[in-house]
């Protein structure tokens, strides 16, 4: 199958396979996993060479997408808006997971800590899509409902932040393991790449609101954004900064700065949806199988501990906040699910540690099947629980 | 230069935020088409807009303020021929729930030619204008920067 007839098939196949497992109730996402799964190489090898060869490619520009795109969480009128409960909880609940995760691996299975501390940041990201998906179909409404979605929302930014400090960390200690002065040069190291990465983003956004005045259309505004957007990813690369990082931060200083931001991120709606189909169809083509057996205990340590960490982070978020007891409890249970942006980061982690990469990235994508669909029967639970779903949409 | 307090209509019909989904509609059922309806609070500040694309989050399980931020997400198909609501919905409803509060407002001084520019950029066919403090003082549309070509080229008088 050549390369452009390979693009065919995925974008069709995932269309078409999105709108069959929304019949039972699971998100698109999930759909394009399985079926990257099932046309990967380990199984019915039908995408074509070119296009696995491009997934680093393909992926980069993803997810400086979608970094840019959640930059829009650090706009001052939301930020206000959001209230101290989701700040805290959302904070808490990413750390309580990256925190357990990384203690977990490092001291129940004896991981490096370099490989510890990557399953940790990754542990961080939740899934939105599920979970809004529940709060669609039982049309949930109320408080926690409320919290719920504001902590979804805002937890991939922190997972960011988490994970570009974790790799930056990870990179320093995976390279200098043996230098005597390395301590110094993890902390120079780590810092070099997040400054330098706001800096980048920063230095971007001038020019972005400079030259806008220059946009007559629709379409020229879609060019000017991703313009920006691809130079932003290319000059991190070419700095060895976090693309994640300088792409939030573009995305951020944007929407502070300029008066009608927002027409920036409206106007990469029309395309985002096919890169993100290709993106999870890809991610799910790279998932090693014979991989898979060795990972037992590993995937049920990451499974269990990134799920108790969310609990406790969440619960400690709302007892700091004073939010009320419902939202304490059963919060936790709403952010189970776990999909893009972590198989972006995990993809990441494929491609900057080749050696652990893999287990890392194989042990994602399982787990993320799983908590894919363990993840709603969880949110549905804890709006029960919590008494914002009617009495009638339960018994369906 | 023509400005935009040249051609703006400065009759305008707006809301506030506790207009019902019941009193929006009545207010435009003469209309042959929903307009853009500006929202207004206290001395006539624009703090928001309602077009018909609004009107159909009167059917959603709402919070689309937050939904705007989230990656990956599934858009919400809503058969609104299918959906099962009841007529309470017309008064519960109000305006600040459908409202968008991220829009593009166009201050009166401004050239014919700029407003122009910005309803073809962002693919709107008409905007509120407000004066330096934020007030809203009209509302121009594409037909009003044309009729100003026709009248400037003597097509109209």
């Amino acid at each position: 199958m050549n390369t452009i007839l390979g693009l065919g098939f995925i974008l069709t196949a995932g269309l078409f396979s999105a709108k069959l497992i929304k019949r039972i109730k699971f998100p698109a996402v999930t759909a394009y996993l399985l079926l990257g799964i099932l046309i990967g190489p380990s199984l019915f090898k039908l995408v074509p060479e070119g296009i696995l060869n491009s997934s680093g490619l393909i992926s980069n520009i993803v997810l400086g997408i979608i970094a840019f795109e959640i930059g829009q969480n650090f706009s001052r009128y939301h930020l206000r808006k959001i209230g101290r409960p989701i700040i805290w909880i959302s904070i808490l609940e990413a750390c309580g997971a990256w925190a357990l995760v990384t203690l977990a691996f490092l001291l129940i299975l004896r991981q490096p800590f370099y490989v510890s501390l990557l399953f940790g940041a990754i542990a961080s990201a939740t899934a939105p899509a599920a979970t809004v998906m529940v709060i669609r179909e039982y049309r949930a409404r109320g408080n926690f409902t409320d919290t719920l979605l504001g902590v979804v929302a805002i937890d991939d930014a922190w997972c960011l932040i988490i994970f570009s400090i974790s790799l930056a960390i990870a990179q320093a200690v995976y390279t200098h393991m043996m230098a005597t002065s390395f301590l110094i040069k993890v902390f120079f190291n780590s810092l070099l790449s997040i400054f330098g990465a706001f800096i980048l983003g920063g230095v971007l956004a001038i020019p972005l609101s400079l030259l806008y005045r220059f946009i007559r259309t629709q379409t020229e505004l879609l060019i000017f954004t991703l313009g920006f957007i691809f130079l932003n990813i290319g000059l991190a690369i070419w700095m060895h900064l976090s693309v994640l990082l300088s792409s939030m931060f573009l995305g951020a200083i944007l929407i502070n700065s300029h008066r009608y931001s927002f027409k920036f991120f409206d106007a990469l709606k029309c395309i985002d949806s096919p890169l993100f189909l290709l993106f999870f169809v890809l991610a799910g083509a790279n998932l090693e199988m014979r991989i898979l057996p060795k990972l037992g205990i590993i995937g049920l340590t990451y499974l269990i501990f990134r799920v108790i960490g969310k609990m406790m982070g969440a619960s400690l978020g709302a007892k700091i906040s004073n939010a009320p007891e419902s939202i304490r409890r059963y919060l936790g249970l709403g952010l189970i699910p776990q999909a893009g942006v972590a198989l972006g980061v995990a993809l990441i982690a494929k491609s900057d540690f080749p050696i652990v990469g893999e287990m890392i990235f194989t042990t994602i994508i399982a787990t993320t099947v799983i908590y894919e669909l363990i993840g709603p029967l969880c949110t549905k639970y804890a709006l029960q629980k919590a008494g914002e779903i009617q009495a009638m949409d339960v018994s369906r | 230069m023509i400005q935009v307090k040249d051609i703006m209509s400065k009759q305008v019909i707006s809301v506030i935020r506790s207009t019902t989904l019941k009193q929006l509609l009545r207010a435009f059922d003469k209309f042959h088409i929903f307009p853009l309806v500006p929202v207004v609070e206290g001395d006539n500040h624009l703090i928001g807009i309602v077009s018909f694309c609004n009107l159909i989050d009167a059917f959603s399980s709402n919070h689309p303020d937050v939904l705007k931020l989230v990656p990956f997400l599934d858009e919400e198909e809503i058969d609104i021929f299918k959906i099962d609501i009841t007529d309470d919905i017309g008064n519960l409803v109000l305006v600040e729930d459908v409202m968008e509060r991220e829009f593009i407002s166009i201050p009166e001084d401004v050239s014919i030619e700029e407003a122009y520019k910005l309803m073809r950029l962002h693919l709107k066919e008409e905007f509120p204008v407000i004066d330096k403090s934020g007030k809203l003082v009209g509302m121009v549309g594409i037909f009003d920067c044309l009729q100003a070509v026709f009248r400037q080229k003597g097509i109209i008088k």
